[in-house]
């Protein structure tokens, strides 16, 4: 008896609620635990129904008393799921941010006979400091996870940015380097190509002289002569010679002009510093730069020219508006991998020219559309992109006071558009027309 | 395995072992009004990595849930993902679930299965053990090498619902020690 009444005491003392239900639900016993928050003593609750104690979770009670019930096992209550199945105010009522306590419930088989439960425990424990630290602590990951995130992408901003720059220092490396050999070839080349005029000239008296000498032959020659000369020639297999050698020296020449003409654009085209403004003949830079970016487009793209007559030449600066041509050019024979159309068209509106580089290539991801422009945007695979090609063009376009108009339909291909004032920045309409455009452009995309 | 129990021991046990699945299929079919099949328990000795490689397995969510008394163990309970909807339902969840309603299923289930599985077979055996709240045993800690590995003993019982995708596996696990007590106990079961 007086173990049974220490019993009892214990269980007033205890940190955690202890409740014991019938298999009616209803309460037999509750510590005060329970009689403090509720302001009932257990004398006041016996035989009183749990479920209408607390309504507000009678439902989930019952089902987790019932399978104890039935199971004869313990069945759990977690904060995580349910925090609060009985409405107890916080365990920190003055300093604490939460207003309800946070319970794990566990429910136990007390007492059986044969199998078949009696009554059944209910074991709340408080774990609101727990809970309010988990929760504390699931916001810091999260927020440290996010922030993560974000350096994440910083730092992969940088390093590609750091790639783009060592990619571009190695393009103007290049670039110089090209201009150098380019200035010292252009020399040999020189005198090559005069002394193989003179040659032709020289092999074409020569010939001459040649036929002479046979007309004297013939006419003043005896038999003997006659045949000595014939059987000479043919030894010489001169009737050979002197048909092959014009032939070699004017394909010889052909090819010391087209060498030159190559070094002659490699080196126009590597002086991108040269940002002298002049007028200058767009169609004229649009075929220069063709012939530089011809590898890359002769063997596998059709090009097809459409160009207005008497256009005007525009005020730019050349090797610049060159260097938009190129990526142009270079971005749309990427987009033709399998091969493909090239349309090139040049026309004059008003005060503006535009020049229209379009291809049946692959096309552009509405997605990426508005961020083209963006430097090191690219989507090409590494290394064969710097991403700031467009970005690139686009800043020249725009010190220009032009604009690059984007049309592109996916599969089927993309059109970029050149617009420049006849005039430059002087142009009195370029205003307007490039703010028609502009809204064209927006459109299509 | 046979270094563990005689033969006598292991068909005493797995006597039990089937006697304890009954019972708890018979308690589980009256909770949830449905039929069960449970297959007949296994009662075997792994090795580390056949241990590992139960929870290799994508398709199932796992509990894990340890209890005391004369033996220590922890309980796995492998359940289907597949069946998770079928199983809300009819223990009288709101379907569908959402991430935490169906945490709080699979431990309920988790528990009500482990709990069948454990009590009839410890209260045959006078073994007086008592089970703790489950937990959700999540993938990160799924690595053999945090595995405290002595020696333990398998017993396998493998749930299925009739007419449903779910199926779900209960692995009983006794710690090395405890394994002992169980063989005692058996051999003063078998003096009878």
């Amino acid at each position: 008896m007086e173990l049974a009444a220490l019993h009892l005491k214990l269980n007033d003392r205890l940190p955690m609620g202890v409740c014991v239900v019938d298999a009616g639900y209803n309460v037999l016993y509750w510590n005060d635990f329970f009689a403090d928050r509720i302001a009932l003593r257990s004398e006041q609750v016996l035989g009183q129904s749990l479920l209408s104690l607390f309504p507000a979770e009678a439902r989930y009670l019952k089902k987790k008393i019932h399978s104890v019930f039935v199971l004869n096992n313990a069945s759990f209550s977690y904060w995580e799921h349910k925090p609060h199945v009985f409405p107890f105010s916080s365990s920190r009522p003055i300093t604490g941010e939460e207003t309800l306590m946070y319970q794990n419930i566990e429910f136990l088989p007390l007492d059986s006979e044969g199998g078949t439960v009696r009554s059944v425990c209910l074991l709340v424990q408080d774990v609101t400091e727990l809970a309010s630290y988990f929760q504390a602590e699931q916001q810091l990951s999260a927020r440290l996870e996010l922030e993560h995130a974000a350096l994440k992408a910083v730092n992969e901003k940088l390093s590609m940015a750091q790639n783009q720059l060592l990619q571009s220092e190695k393009m103007a490396a290049i670039g110089q380097l090209a201009a150098g050999v380019a200035h010292e070839i252009n020399n040999p080349i020189g005198f090559i190509s005069s002394n193989l005029q003179t040659m032709q000239d020289y092999a074409g008296r020569l010939l001459k002289l040649v036929a002479f000498y046979e007309k004297v032959t013939a006419k003043t020659g005896t038999e003997t002569t006659q045949a000595m000369q014939r059987d000479m020639q043919q030894r010489m297999q001169f009737d050979f010679v002197r048909h092959d050698l014009t032939e070699l020296l004017a394909e010889s020449i052909d090819g010391i002009d087209r060498v030159a003409a190559i070094v002659k654009n490699l080196k126009s085209f590597s002086h991108v510093d040269n940002a002298e403004w002049q007028y200058a003949s767009l169609v004229d830079g649009l075929e220069n730069t063709l012939k530089i970016a011809a590898n890359q487009l002769k063997y596998k793209v059709e090009i097809h020219r459409d160009y207005s007559d008497e256009l005007p030449d525009v005020y730019c600066q050349p090797m610049q508006i060159n260097q938009i041509f190129l990526n142009l050019l270079v971005n749309a024979s990427q987009a033709m991998d399998a091969g493909g159309h090239l349309y090139l068209k040049v026309w004059q509106l008003d005060a503006n020219v535009f020049v229209e580089v379009r291809d049946s290539g692959s096309g552009i991801e509405p997605a990426h559309m508005n961020r083209l422009f963006e430097p090191f945007f690219t989507t090409k695979p590494v290394g064969s992109g710097t991403g700031l090609g467009l970005s690139l063009s686009y800043s020249i376009a725009k010190k220009h006071q032009g604009d690059i108009l984007v049309h592109s339909v996916v599969g089927e291909g993309s059109s970029f558009t050149l617009v420049l004032p006849v005039h430059g920045s002087d142009s009195p309409t370029e205003e307007t027309t490039e703010n028609e455009f502009a809204v064209e452009g927006n459109e299509s995309s | 395995m046979n270094t563990l129990l005689n033969e006598d021991q292991r068909d005493a046990l797995q006597e039990l072992m089937n006697i304890s699945m009954g019972q708890a299929a018979n308690a589980l079919a009256r909770l949830i009004d449905a039929q069960i099949t449970l297959s007949i328990p296994k009662i075997v000795v792994v090795s580390a990595s056949e241990f590992h490689a139960i929870f290799q397995s994508d398709n199932y969510w796992f509990t894990r849930q340890s209890f005391l008394g004369l033996v220590k163990g922890e309980v796995l309970t492998l359940m289907a993902k597949a069946g998770t909807e079928t199983m809300g339902g009819l223990l009288d969840y709101p379907v569908p679930l959402n991430e935490t309603s169906q945490d709080e299923l699979l431990l309920e289930l988790a528990n009500i299965l482990a709990g069948a599985c454990l009590n009839v077979f410890s209260s045959q055996l006078d073994l007086n053990t008592k089970l703790s709240m489950p937990t959700i045993f999540s993938e990160q800690m799924r690595k053999a090498e945090s595995y405290r590995w002595i020696s333990t003993l398998l017993m396998e019982v493998e749930f299925q619902l009739e007419a449903t995708a779910f199926d779900s596996r209960v692995v009983i696990c006794l710690e090395g020690q405890s394994v002992n007590v169980l063989i005692d106990k058996l051999n003063q079961l078998l003096e009878d």
